[in-house]
């Protein structure tokens, strides 16, 4: 079997009421282990409810998922967390502020685990986090007790990314987490993305605002819309692929025009 | 002279006591940015069960241990209204401490149990060769500084960080798997088996239990959070836990002082609450962030 399997997910919000909106409708996606996928659509296509679907924010109404064989369906989000790791939009979701780099890391260290009465941090342990902070060459290394909170949106987001790695992922997921990051700061975070991504060869989605990067990045980019995957592109037919071909395609499928408020700030 | 050593010595052995009580509103209110409003019914539960056992011939260090798991299992009820009934944390915490005022009645029986010419937990401790006058204080300090230091223990395990967290930010605790149900169990168990603790040790030190004895208990221990926090600041997770003791103890001197002027007992509630909208309006306080959930 694949490693992800989406099968058929439907889910709607506010069902019953005016304001009724289907934000996955019948949606099948299957990713092979190893998958670099990034997401595209307008705002409201459903990209963060694709994902949230599968961490387990909230029950489908129908479908089922599936991740490394697990059968996820009917788990909760906190258990889900033990197969996925996670990079939200904003920086302030993925981290403690009121903690320190080190203790944030101890959580994530033990993502997915049973906690229990074991000091949490160990000179073994802060080490290793020295190690791998490190390798994000931001300097985080040496500001172990550095309280998040005082970190720039950059710096956080560098922090959850490594935070959802710590313990490897079946799953990374990451929901347009270098949107809220100023222009150079982006950068620095998507190159850090690839970087991981890549070293680890972990199965990941990343939903983007900036179609180039989403045709740069991954081995396979899938246009959303409506609740819907309208595109799925990979191979020599992605190489090739320019923005205004997405752009082109966008509107030919859907008779609109491809609209994210986000990406017009970017272009 | 008007502030004596004798004033000081009641105050903070109060005060001392009350910690106990002023790290479970910790606990609860900061750790867990849980407004859990329980406090007034636990106090009084732990003061129940501690004082009925000892009417009914038990040892009092029976009814110090049993008090505490009393109050978690009130803490809990709390939880339950909140995690399984989706019921807001104020209205939960109101709920649990209006069922409690009938439950202490039950426990009780009556409104008051005088405990008069009954053995204490400090005669006890006085008998075993701590001279009288400081057996409270003895078991005061004693008391304050093991549970001090087990809180700062459990703040650094893997489950403490947990906890902390949970209070933090709820969106990461689940992405990072914690169950945050449970750990707002845990912390609303903890705080207010702290708090029937603080209750049990008050009602044999005054010698009675009864049924009024926590009206307010929640303003004070916010009084004693905040007051400690401003004094001492909350740099480190140590400082902090000594910076709610301290608090406290000040608390009490504050209000014995109060006293002193010429105020009622009975004034102490308005002389509270003021204390506390004054602390979270001061201008140094007013940027805290911790206290937000305290503020609209
Ligand atoms: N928790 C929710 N409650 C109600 N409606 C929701 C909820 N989450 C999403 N929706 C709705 O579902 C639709 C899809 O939203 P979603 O956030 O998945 O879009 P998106 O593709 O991530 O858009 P954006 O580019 O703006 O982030 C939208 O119409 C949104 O309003
Ligand atoms: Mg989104």
């Amino acid at each position: 079997m694949a490693e992800l399997v989406i099968k058929e997910v439907t889910k709607a919000f506010n069902k019953g009421t005016i304001n009724e909106k289907t934000a996955l409708d019948d949606l099948s996606l299957t990713l092979e282990k190893g998958d670099f996928v990034t997401v595209i659509g307008s705002n409201g296509a459903g990209k963060s409810s694709l994902l949230n679907a599968i961490a387990g924010l909230w029950p489908v109404d129908k479908g089922r998922i599936w991740l490394a064989g697990q059968d996820l369906t009917g788990l909760p989000d906190y258990q889900r967390a033990a197969l996925i790791g996670r990079v939200f939009q904003d920086p302030m979701l993925g981290t403690a502020a009121s903690m320190t780099i080190e203790e944030n890391l101890a959580l994530a260290a033990k993502r997915g685990m049973r906690r229990g009465l074991k000091k949490a941090l160990t000179y073994q342990r802060r080490k290793q986090m020295k190690e791998e902070l490190a390798k994000l060459g931001l300097g985080l290394e040496n500001r172990l007790i550095t309280p998040v909170g005082l970190l720039s949106g950059g710096q956080r987001q560098a922090l959850t990314l490594l935070m959802a790695i710590y313990q490897e992922p079946q799953l990374l997921l990451l929901d347009e987490h270098t949107a809220a990051l100023d222009p150079k700061t982006g950068e620095v975070v998507l190159k850090l993305t690839k970087n991981i991504v890549e070293s680890l060869k972990l199965t990941t989605i990343m939903v983007t605002h900036n179609i180039k990067d989403a045709l740069k990045i991954g081995n396979r980019t899938i246009m959303m819309h409506e609740g819907r995957i309208v595109l799925d592109i990979s191979g020599p037919q992605r190489e090739q692929m320019t923005t205004e071909d997405i752009l082109r395609l966008f509107a030919e499928t859907s008779g609109s025009q491809f609209s994210n408020d986000r990406m017009l700030l970017v272009q | 002279m008007f502030i004596n050593l004798n004033l000081l010595l009641g105050a903070t052995e109060l005060g001392l006591i009350y910690a106990i009580m002023a790290l479970g509103v910790y606990l609860t209110f900061r750790t867990l940015d849980f407004p859990d409003l329980t406090v007034d019914g636990s106090f009084t539960l732990g003061a129940a069960v501690s004082a009925v056992l000892i009417a009914g011939g038990h040892s009092p260090w029976l009814g110090l241990l049993l008090a505490p798991v009393a109050g978690i299992l009130a803490g809990l009820a709390t939880g339950v209204l909140h995690t399984r009934f989706k019921i807001t944390p104020l209205l939960a915490g109101i709920l649990t401490m209006t069922a409690l005022y009938s439950v202490n009645l039950r426990v009780m029986g009556k409104a008051n149990v005088p405990l008069l010419g009954l053995p204490s937990i400090y005669d006890t401790l006085a008998r075993s060769g701590i001279p009288e006058k400081y057996a409270v204080l003895a078991f005061g300090v004693g008391c304050v500084v093991l549970l001090v230091f087990l809180l700062y223990w459990l703040f650094q395990t893997e489950l403490g960080l947990a906890l902390r967290a949970t209070g933090d930010n709820e969106t990461m605790i689940k992405s990072l798997g914690i169950n945050g149900n449970s750990m707002k169990l845990l912390g609303l168990g903890l705080g207010n088996g702290l708090v029937a603790l603080s209750g049990a040790a008050i009602a044999q030190f005054q010698g009675f239990a009864d049924m009024s004895m926590g009206i307010g208990m929640i303003i004070a221990g916010l009084a004693s959070v905040i007051i400690g926090e401003v004094l001492l600041g909350s740099r480190s997770l140590l400082r902090v836990l000594i910076a709610v003791v301290g608090g406290s103890v000040v608390y009490r001197v504050i209000i014995a002082i109060v006293l002193r002027l010429g105020f009622q007992a009975t004034d102490m509630k308005l002389f509270t609450a003021a204390l506390v909208v004054l602390a979270l309006t001061v201008p140094q306080f007013r940027g805290k962030q911790e206290y937000d959930s305290l503020r609209r």
